[in-house]
């Protein structure tokens, strides 16, 4: 059971932004239409997949500041065609990004999950769960600037939606930090509901 | 113990009477509109409250009330013909993103008046600073007819004003509150010690000094009447950056936050001629007052280990 919640955990279990508070950046910042969001999602998806996967295979016996040093070459280097195929993508967003963009390709997931996570795992399950913390990290994306997008500008992905009214400073960062705050209040409120529960069913089964 | 309770409940009450007052005069001038906008404060403030407090598995006190004073002091510092819907969305900011979340009553670092102020500004400016003239009295459910810049906009544009001392006084003014009841408030809150005295000289003088040093109009006197006329500065004085849950305890350091506070809040609207900026500014300097009160607490244990350590000795 466990083995099988710890390929699964980086989606909700152990969330990236909402649990572990890495990344926050790009969804404070970056998080307030669904435009942006997708960009940023196809940004992170694949700048962090190909890298911590690449990453696998620079070899144990390098010294640890020197393997950091390598990821984030490959990091960068993966970053050039990611940031042409954006270009093609998404040409307008990518400005309005600006400098989050390029952030992404030093982000915590990559420099610090690869080596405390990763890469203790064997190949094929630590690609599994990589996949399972982007999905992570790109479901909060999603919902926080849709619901951003919504309240702010009344629009859902920029058409026009029928919002009463419309609270623009949750487009802005300090709502952006509001709003991402309540939301990790929610996430570890529910998680540790659902957690004493689960620990319950397991003792009354033990007892049993 | 039961004394500090006691007296916490004696500053919310003369707290709440000058805001009464204050109410009052806005009632008298933008007619029932104004009064309802106050209840409308009161009651969400009141009720997040309650929830809030609930969700904490804590019991709502008559301590807790002190959230109806922070509603007060939001509804006076919005236009009477504000969205009702508006002012009670920044009053549940103010109880639970701006108080509530950082621990409630006893941890608040910011004025969540000033919080929930600036919330609004950012997101609905237009009506925030648009008024009614004084004596254009709006029904409860009917909409503005003309709307006028508030004369702190005036004054920070032109450096004109085009309002009597009379009328300053009696807060015949777009967008200002009696400065004669603020002043008869401010004395007694002072002398009743329910206001950081500290702060409160800080500011006034921060600017004042300001004001004689670089005046916004020709006359020094007109430029030091004018700014503390205008632009929430007597108001923030008194009930936001003196406010005693949130400035720095000791007077020395409550100076000099206050002073700060209004030096920058000063240039900036000298350079800008954004209105109430001090507003701004003082939910700004959050980190100061955060500063200073943990300079104060370092004090205070060294202080207390130099006299354990002297007992010792003897």
């Amino acid at each position: 059971m466990s083995k099988k919640n710890s390929v699964f955990d980086g989606l909700l279990g152990d969330n990236t932004v909402l649990s572990s508070l890495m990344v926050i950046s790009p969804v404070i910042m970056c998080g307030d239409t669904l435009r942006n969001a997708i960009a940023v999602i196809y940004a992170f998806s694949a700048i962090t997949f190909l890298s911590v996967l690449a990453g696998s295979f620079v070899p144990k016996k390098l010294p640890y500041a020197v393997r950091i040093i390598i990821y984030t070459l490959i990091s960068s280097l993966v970053y050039i065609p990611v940031k042409f195929a954006a270009r093609q993508f998404f040409p307008e967003v990518i400005d309005r990004i600006g400098i989050y963009f390029m952030l992404l390709a030093v982000n915590s997931l990559i420099m610090v999950q690869t080596e405390a996570k990763f890469y203790r795992m064997k190949r094929g399950r630590m690609i599994f769960s990589l996949i399972f913390y982007i999905l992570g990290f790109d479901a909060v994306m999603l919902i926080t600037s849709f619901l951003r997008e919504l309240i702010a500008h009344g629009t859902i992905y920029d058409r026009v939606a029928d919002a009463d009214m419309l609270i623009s400073g949750f487009g802005m960062p300090f709502g952006g930090f509001i709003f991402l705050g309540l939301f990790c209040g929610l996430y570890r409120k529910i998680r540790s509901v659902l957690r004493r529960e689960n620990s319950g069913g397991d003792s009354d089964a033990s007892d049993n | 113990m039961q004394k500090k309770i006691k007296s916490e409940r004696f500053i919310w009450l003369d707290i709440m009477l000058t805001l009464l007052t204050l109410e009052i005069m806005q009632f008298f001038y933008y007619g029932i509109r104004a009064a309802v906008l106050s209840c409308v404060c009161a009651a969400v403030s009141l009720v997040t409250e309650i929830i809030c407090v609930r969700l904490m598995k804590r019991q709502f006190t008559a301590d807790d009330l002190t959230c109806i004073s922070d509603a007060l002091i939001i509804s006076l510092m919005l236009p009477a013909v504000i969205d009702f819907k508006i002012a009670a969305i920044a009053c549940v900011f103010a109880v639970t993103a701006a108080k509530n979340v950082f621990g409630g009553r006893k941890n608040m670092i910011f004025s969540p008046a000033a919080a929930a102020y600036i919330f609004i500004l950012t997101s609905w400016r237009g009506q925030l600073i648009m008024y009614t003239e004084p004596h254009v009295h709006t029904g409860i459910l009917e909409k503005a007819g003309t709307l006028v810049s508030s004369a702190s906009h005036a004054f920070n544009t032109s450096g004109k004003m085009n309002f009597t001392d009379f009328e300053i006084l009696m807060g015949n003014v777009t967008g200002s509150l009696s400065m004669l009841l603020l002043v008869v408030s401010a004395v007694i809150l002072f002398f009743r010690n329910d206001i950081s005295k500290g702060a409160f000289i800080g500011t006034i003088s921060g600017t004042v000094l300001l004001a004689c040093l670089v005046p916004m109009c020709t006359d020094i006197y007109d430029s030091i009447k004018y700014t503390l006329s205008t632009n929430m500065i007597l108001f923030a004085a008194i009930y936001i950056i003196s406010d005693k849950r949130t400035a720095p305890k000791h007077n020395y350091y409550a100076f000099f936050y206050g002073f700060f506070i209004a030096v920058l809040s000063y240039i900036l609207v000298l350079t800008t001629t954004k209105e109430n900026m001090i507003v701004i500014v003082s939910l700004l300097f959050t980190p100061v007052a955060l500063g200073f009160r943990n300079l104060e607490k370092h004090i205070e244990i060294l202080k207390s280990e130099e006299k354990k350590e002297a007992a010792a000795v003897e």
